[in-house]
């Protein structure tokens, strides 16, 4: 697609310099996946050579499936108006990812944010070590292995009044007049 | 410096060249300023289009959502008349209730502010409580992003021109991965249960599926349903109609999933070993079971293994009735009736094959030598066309036909036939003689979407070469010299709307047509035979209008005589119920007998 030739002229660029890979997205939209050690590399690369001098966002996926959590780092740049997309994945079990908040001050705030709802180190991270929660110490509550339901039945009691819920397939088999056998209940949905 | 500071005293007057300005305070009395259009606010439930499946309720991760009888919902089927009433205190907005609602009648609206003084009041039913607000939705499901898959796994067929050439199975089954993939999307709401006529555990075994537990899943079918093979492969599934997926997607595939289960078990002594069943001692007490049908095979299966000694009475060669001899071999191939049969065997169920009542033994003899009788003989008569020069060489009605074919008879078709019905026996006929080489067309009286048959198997035949001719109602016989068909004469029809009914097809005069053909097979129906019967049994069964009339527990007028399936007036025509009947049946032999 000839429209896309600055993106794939940054994608060239970036996957030359440093031997990663990457993809367009689409328009204004490009994509890299980087080993954790050299994010930071790339980041200064992007901020002092290609003109990426803002870090628009800074986020944390959990893949528990994989045992491993995503960081994506958002970075713009004003002049080739195009959002690129820093990704790496790094272990579960004891997660530790190098600070940048000296290639941009503000990602101190999000670096926080994420040590907190994912528990994931930042060492030599200055900053208080509640962000949003207050005494919090219980699992970093956006892990995906994180029950929030079970945490909301323990910590907030049950408004009077609810007595009268009902579970949807016990008032079927009440109305069809049948009964689920005891060794396939535990089939049944969760109530 | 002055004695008077001017400056200090003239600025703020300064202030006054803002008079008449719009102020930048605050609006009072307040006015909120309007959300975003997918702002997620407070709740709004559309309680029309929501059917109570509670996924909601199920998913919250903060437990906040009830499911509440409302009472004036009105019962109906596929609706538990539950509907969902929301703690807003405990409600953090993330709108995965709206996400995973199947219908799509819960959303979010561009309401966020909602005042009070007791904490209480946060417990309100969305589209009761904020009826006003239907009209500032904003944040609503949609099927294409939802989180929920609406999609069907696709099952695998035969190519249409590949299946004509034999009777191999159409279907071919889902494999171990797509059977998981299907089982996924059900949302375990339960509310397809309720119209299943045996009322069978589905959520259950589909996320025994689901949850890669095979046995499971085939001890829990088994559990009131002894031929689920056939039912896996055959079944009318009333149950997907009422699937909540269905509301915008595809119903899950129930009946494809209970097949899968069951092809996990491919021998009888599988089907032992994982259904374990436990048969109970004997009990002393004998129950004589006329016809080898579902609903006859069901009542064997349950009381033999509630410790009764059940004997079958078949008049035909072969166990299984119409699933036998009604349904072609490549919906339901004889291996997979034989196994049925054979694992029913294996459990102490004897049947008594070419033995037809009334002929090679009396009914008196069965009713005196045991202690209850079932009764499930079905529908054998065909009801006649009703047209002129039926009675020709060459008219076959579709059961007789289907029979013929189905116990290895010959019957010659011809080239060209017509076939008079629109119900899955006159599919069945149709794709039967399209397998034996014939160009085949059906006449229906109504339009094709009021065919009571099965969509796919209107599909089927139509990929099979079938041509539908609708709307066509059939007026005579064609003879050539011989006497034999020629043809069949109709006239187009009309379909003229009438009160509290489906549209009524009126002829269109001078629209006769003659299509050519050798053979035409009539399938408008079929009666159950009562000849059988003495009469001083049918004197306290009851037949009204040809069928048998029995209460909840399938007992008939005479309370030692049970009843079930095609024959009896309950429920529909179709196998399942006939399993249904069965199972009651057991019921009542049990409290007839047993007390209990």
């Amino acid at each position: 697609m000839t429209e896309l030739i600055k993106e794939q002229h940054l994608l060239d660029s970036l996957t030359s310099a440093f031997k990663i890979k990457g993809r367009v997205i689409r328009d204004r939209r490009v994509e890299v996946f980087a080993d954790k050690k050299m994010v930071s590399g790339i980041l200064l690369f992007a901020k002092k050579q290609l003109g990426f001098i803002h870090l628009a966002h800074m986020t944390c996926i959990d893949w528990i499936d994989e045992n491993k959590f995503e960081l994506i780092y958002t970075i713009w740049s004003p002049i080739e108006k195009i959002h690129l997309f820093v990704k790496t994945k790094i272990e579960r079990e004891n997660p530790e990812m190098e600070n940048i908040d000296s290639i941009w001050d503000q990602a101190n705030t999000y670096e926080r944010e994420i040590r907190e709802m994912f528990g994931i180190q930042f060492p030599g991270l200055i900053g208080e070590q509640d962000f949003a929660l207050e005494d919090w110490d219980e699992m970093p509550p956006m892990r995906k292995d994180f029950d929030t339901k079970k945490y909301a039945l323990e910590t907030y009691y049950q408004r009077p009044g609810r007595e009268d819920a009902k579970d949807v397939r016990e008032t079927i088999s009440e109305r069809s007049g049948t009964k689920v056998p005891d060794f396939a209940k535990k089939y049944s949905r969760e109530k | 410096m002055s004695f008077i500071d001017l400056k200090g005293i003239l600025q703020p007057l300064g202030a006054l060249k803002q008079l008449g300005k719009k102020p930048h305070t605050i609006q009072f009395p307040a006015e909120s300023i309007e959300a975003s259009d997918n702002y997620r606010g407070l709740h709004f439930n559309d309680l029309d289009d929501c059917i109570g499946c509670g996924n909601c309720s199920t998913i919250c991760p903060n437990e906040a959502i009830d499911m509440i009888d409302l009472l004036n919902i009105k019962e109906k089927k596929g609706d538990s008349s539950l509907r969902p009433r929301i703690d807003n205190g405990r409600c953090c907005w993330c709108a995965l209730c709206v996400d995973v609602c199947p219908t799509g009648s819960l959303s979010l609206t561009k309401d966020y502010i909602f005042v009070t003084e007791d904490p209480n009041d946060f417990l309100w039913t969305p589209g009761i409580d904020n009826k006003d607000a239907a009209d500032k939705i904003s944040y609503t499901s949609d099927v294409s992003t939802s989180i929920s898959m609406y999609d069907r796994v696709p099952m695998r067929e035969l190519e249409g021109k590949e299946r004509v050439k034999s009777f191999a199975e159409v279907v071919l089954g889902y494999s171990e991965e797509e059977a998981r993939a299907e089982a996924q999307r059900c949302i375990s709401c339960g509310l397809c249960v309720e119209v299943c006529p045996e009322n069978m555990h589905i959520p259950e075994y589909i996320n025994a599926i689901a949850q890669a537990k095979d046995k499971d899943a085939l001890r829990i079918i088994y559990d009131n349903n002894p031929l689920p093979e056939m039912c896996g492969k055959v079944c009318t599934r009333l149950c997907e109609d009422v699937c909540a997926m269905q509301v915008r997607g595809d119903a899950v595939a129930i009946r494809w999933l209970k097949r899968y289960a069951t092809e996990t078990a491919p021998t009888v002594e599988l089907i032992k070993e994982i259904v374990d069943p436990q048969i109970e001692e004997p009990n002393g007490f004998s129950v004589g079971i006329v016809g080898a049908g579902p609903a006859g095979l069901t009542a064997a299966y349950y009381l033999a293994l509630k410790g009764y000694d059940v004997t079958i009475y078949e008049a035909q060669a072969h166990a299984g009735g119409m699933i036998m001899y009604g349904i072609p071999k490549y919906r339901f191939p004889l291996e997979s009736i034989d196994k049925q049969i054979q694992y029913m065997e294996s459990i102490g169920v004897k049947i008594k094959y070419n033995t037809k009542v009334g002929k090679d033994i009396s009914f008196k003899e069965i009713y005196n030598n045991n202690d209850a009788v079932f009764v499930g003989i079905g529908l054998q008569i065909p009801w006649n066309i009703g047209i002129k020069n039926e009675d020709s060489p060459g008219v076959i009605p579709a059961i007789d036909y289907l029979t013929i074919i189905n116990s290895d008879g010959k019957f010659d078709v011809g080239k060209k036939v017509a076939v008079i019905g629109g119900g899955n026996v006159a599919i069945d006929g149709a794709r039967v003689a399209a397998r034996y080489g014939a160009d085949v067309t059906i006449l229906y009286r109504r339009r094709v979407e009021d065919m009571p048959a099965d969509w796919e198997e209107i599909e089927g035949a139509e990929h099979e070469g079938v041509k539908i001719v609708p709307q066509a109602i059939p007026t005579k016989i064609i003879r050539n010299k011989e006497g034999k068909v020629k043809g069949v004469e109709y006239v187009m029809a009309k379909m003229v709307a009438q009160d509290g009914g489906r549209p009524r097809p009126v002829a269109i005069e001078g629209s006769e047509t003659i299509y050519e053909c050798d053979t035409v097979i009539g399938a408008i129906g079929q009666q159950a035979d009562f000849d059988w019967l003495p009469e001083n049994y049918k004197e306290k069964v009851i037949i009204e209008r040809g069928k048998i009339q029995v209460n909840n527990l399938r007992q008939t007028g005479d309370n030692k005589i049970f009843a079930g399936g095609d024959a009896v007036k309950f429920g529909n025509s179709d196998a399942i119920s006939a399993i249904a009947d069965g199972f009651n049946a057991v019921k009542g032999i049990d409290k007839l007998l047993l007390n209990k």
